[in-house]
């Protein structure tokens, strides 16, 4: 079996074809040519409905997409968006990583804080708005409070799973060497939980990009959000669709992010060690 | 006085919704230092469970564990312990893995050094130290998972199956590595396997379980040269007179100290020893096929 492996693996080091530097960025290819058939459907479509309020011009969303970048108003209101979502990422991951470990770790915990967390958790995360704005006025602060509460919920589930993953063996072979409990908590828990941690960033990050955006439209008066709503009260329906494609692709960079600190991380559990892609 | 003494241990499973299950009833033996020692039993006779009391991962029910004078009630570094799956932390590197006893005592980085140039002394894994157990062989895990036990000089090695996850070509490999690192240890082990092969190859002494109530059915001294030759005639022997003995555990029989044995009769429970036979006739025809090659 290992043979095998190692045989396939010097031939490709050694011969280096067109078909394998293909067969590396196979799954960027297919992706292209779905979104660049996406395109050209839309480009067909626009043409032929004719009404830029349903369906802007592709060529006229493009532009508007291409300056959304250099336009300082557009800019300085996602930095302020990406701002909150760090933050309130932050104050998730402080609470979050803390009593996913805890819960994790034992049972007692569990059995204490699950009830009343997966009860919570079903409260839709809109329903948190009218509260969020009582509490914290206009602004950031309901903004970061909801990025918070959208996010804190993948990061403890996740955390608990990750410790619930741990072989025991690990923790029988830790004692018998003569490991503390902080030393288990330092050297057997914390990175044995780790790969399922840092899924629950990237999940997290990602509800914390899409709650921000929907926190916004309401309530506050700056933001990526909030300049959606602009845009749909002034008609400007290409701009709307050129920010909700930035938005898609801000996420999707933010999630790549993650996803390459998460290789980093947990390379130990590659056998080639880092592998890029 | 020997350096391990296990004293009429019973250990008790509380089933739900069923009766209890009589693991180990007043098992009593002891081991001397630089002795190894195999348990060896069909599975399900305690010698696991046995194991990990030694280890101090559980307690008996009745009974005590002693080793060096100490009774034994928690795990701990003067107890060495190889696990099945040989439990190496896999977001640890070699080095990190075999020093990890030393480091949690705080040892001086300069010790720990030299004890890590020692261990990979024995265990021939220079140039391995930074990889990650997942980009080693089954056998270097092996040899990683016996050194991180022995270093902090622990007064006996445990081995729980450490060759029961391996293929059958690989295994009369890794017996042999086993063998010569344990002998270049110079320690005192308990291993608990359910191979007769590998029991007589590498022990100085077989203590066969019955399948009830974990009784010792022998206690066999293997009183051969080392490196032992699988094709000698009293390597033959033991293995023949062995695999009969746990042909009679598996029957959960206790028989006489005298060798003879073959006249016990097989009525009801020919099935138990029908599944054994063929289970062993297939080992064999697997290691035939590889002698034939």
């Amino acid at each position: 079996m290992e043979r095998n492996g190692s045989t396939i693996s010097t031939n490709t080091i050694v011969k280096l074809t067109p078909g394998d530097i293909f067969d590396k960025y196979r799954g960027t290819f297919y992706s292209l040519v779905v979104v660049t058939i996406l395109l050209i459907a839309w480009y067909f479509a626009a043409n032929r409905i004719q009404n830029t309020l349903l369906l802007p011009y592709f060529q006229e969303t493009a532009r508007e997409f291409f300056t959304a970048w250099f336009d300082y108003r557009i800019m300085s209101n996602l930095a302020l968006t990406l701002r909150r979502v760090f933050t309130g990422f932050l104050y998730a991951f402080l609470i979050g990583i803390p009593l996913g470990l805890l819960m994790g770790y034992s049972q007692t915990a569990l059995q204490a804080f699950s009830p009343i967390m997966n009860s919570v958790r079903q409260v839709p995360i809109m329903a948190w708005v009218p509260l969020s704005i009582i509490w914290f006025g206009l602004g950031d602060g309901p903004t970061v409070f909801l990025i918070a509460m959208s996010a804190v919920f993948p990061l403890v589930i996740n955390t608990i799973a990750g410790v619930h993953g741990i072989d025991p063996n690990y923790y029988n072979a830790a004692r018998s060497m003569g490991a503390s409990l902080p030393n288990i908590i330092r050297d057997i828990v914390v990175p044995g939980a780790l790969p399922s941690i840092l899924t629950g960033c990237r999940l997290a990050m990602g509800f914390g990009w899409m709650s921000v955006i929907c926190a916004e439209f309401i309530a506050t008066s700056a933001g990526f959000g909030f300049l959606m709503v602009e845009a749909q009260i002034r008609l400007e329906t290409a701009q709307l669709y050129a920010l909700m494609v930035m938005s898609g692709l801000v996420g999707f960079v933010i999630d790549k992010g993650f996803l390459i600190i998460e290789k980093k991380l947990t390379s130990w559990r590659f056998k080639d060690g880092f592998v890029g892609s | 006085m020997a350096l391990l003494e296990v004293k009429g241990v019973s250990k008790i499973f509380t089933r739900r919704k069923k009766s209890p299950h009589i693991v180990l009833e007043n098992m009593s033996f002891t081991v001397e230092r630089g002795q190894y020692v195999s348990l060896l039993g069909p599975s399900g006779c305690g010698k696991t469970t046995l194991l990990t009391m030694m280890g101090g991962f559980s307690t008996p029910d009745a009974g005590e564990i002693i080793l060096a004078g100490n009774k034994v009630e928690k795990p701990g570094p003067d107890r060495g312990f190889v696990f099945q799956n040989y439990a190496l932390f896999p977001w640890m590197t070699v080095k990190e893995n075999i020093l990890y006893s030393l480091q949690v005592k705080k040892l001086s980085k300069q010790d720990q050094n030299k004890r890590l140039h020692e261990l990979l002394e024995i265990s021939h894994l220079f140039g391995s130290e930074n990889k990650y157990p997942v980009q080693l062989s089954g056998g270097m895990q092996q040899r990683v998972a016996v050194v991180r036990a022995l270093a902090s000089r622990p007064e006996i090695l445990l081995l729980d199956e450490p060759l029961g996850a391996v293929d059958f070509q690989m295994r009369e490999l890794l017996q042999e590595e086993l063998a010569a690192l344990v002998e270049g240890a110079k320690t005192t082990v308990v291993m608990v396997t359910h191979d007769v092969n590998e029991s007589v190859y590498l022990s100085d002494r077989v203590i066969v379980m019955s399948a009830d109530r974990g009784q010792i059915v022998k206690d066999v001294y293997i009183d051969l040269d080392r490196p032992r030759d699988r094709q000698s005639e009293g390597f033959k022997a033991y293995v023949s007179e062995l695999t009969e003995l746990v042909r009679q555990a598996f029957r959960g029989k206790t028989v006489e100290l005298q060798p003879g044995f073959a006249d016990v009769n097989c009525n009801s429970q020919t099935s138990f020893a029908d599944a054994y036979n063929r289970m062993t006739s297939r080992y064999t025809s697997v290691s035939h096929g590889r002698v034939a090659k």
